[in-house]
């Protein structure tokens, strides 16, 4: 996996280091700091690998709302006719619109994840390819979701 | 069953439950790939249907297994997702415990709840006294 640095760079020996990347731990010895977030290049993989961790918590909370939406269904037609007129504003709309994107996100960004489970995929190009379906697909997906839903007029705001 | 060092292709065996949580969580991940798709064309159909309509697509016993099945797979992927998001960034022995149990309280909670709903609704069931926003 991490190849150990090349011996012949002087700035990978720890007492000629200017660049603050050694730390001197407690016991007195001299470690590299490990690498964090500020020094990675921003890219598409490490974007749809964190999305999908964004993704279940929201989707977590999307059950919630399903769960209340069940409920307010088993409690008849009057509490449920409170709910749509809720559901049918423009906040309820909103938040309509990022149950969509988070749920196209988990099915996009899951497939994903599942075919790199498998260990395939995971060279740059087709990781590259699968990450950028995974981040854009979900917003594709849901604005053709809702275009067709205000199109068909049985939605409006 | 802790202690025995094994090896499958190469790669070393979990000693303990960790491989099987990883499994399941990934046969819950596959199971509801299609299921979510489901879910998409669900919505998209009942989207500002109704009521009436709504009861009426509950009545139907395939949608309603289905949507039983999808909330269970789905909390108990969820929880094993949640496990190792806390195991990840909760280091304290005791706060990791705590919020372990509250993970897998909330997802049987929300699991066994909305069973109960969809199984009244698929019924008929007379209306629950509406509590909410009454």
């Amino acid at each position: 996996m991490s190849a150990p640095p090349p011996a012949a760079d002087p700035t990978n020996e720890a007492d000629l280091d200017q660049t603050g990347r050694f730390v001197r731990q407690p016991n007195g010895h001299v470690r590299p700091l490990s690498p964090h977030l500020q020094i990675w290049r921003w890219h598409i993989t490490m974007t749809a690998s964190i999305l999908f961790r964004v993704t279940i918590g929201a989707i977590s909370f999307g059950a919630l709302i399903v769960l209340g939406w069940l409920a307010v269904l088993a409690c008849g037609p009057d509490v449920a006719a409170r709910f749509d007129a809720l559901a049918g504003s423009p906040l309820g709309l909103f938040i309509g619109f990022g149950l969509t994107l988070v749920l196209f996100s988990f099915i996009l960004n899951g497939t994903r994840h599942l075919i790199q489970d498998t260990g395939a995929a995971l060279q740059l190009k087709p990781a590259n390819l699968l990450s950028h379906i995974a981040v854009w697909g979900p917003i594709v997906l849901a604005v053709l979701f809702w275009a067709g839903l205000f199109a068909s007029g049985r939605v409006s705001l | 069953m802790s202690g025995r060092v094994q090896y499958k292709r190469g790669v070393r065996v979990s000693q303990r439950h960790g491989a099987g949580e990883w499994a399941i969580e990934r046969v819950a991940l596959l199971i509801l790939m299609p299921l979510g798709l489901w879910v998409a064309f669900s919505a998209y159909g009942l989207a500002g249907a109704g009521y009436e309509a709504v009861r009426a697509w509950f009545a139907n016993g395939v949608n309603a297994t289905l949507a039983c099945i999808t909330m269970v797979v789905f909390c108990t992927f969820a929880s094993l997702a949640w496990k190792v998001i806390v195991e990840d960034y909760i280091h304290q022995p005791r706060n990791k415990a705590l919020l372990l149990t509250l993970v897998n309280l909330v997802f049987l909670a929300l699991a066994a709840a909305s069973v109960f709903f969809i199984v009244r609704l698929a019924l008929g069931s007379a209306p629950l006294p509406a509590g909410i926003g009454a």
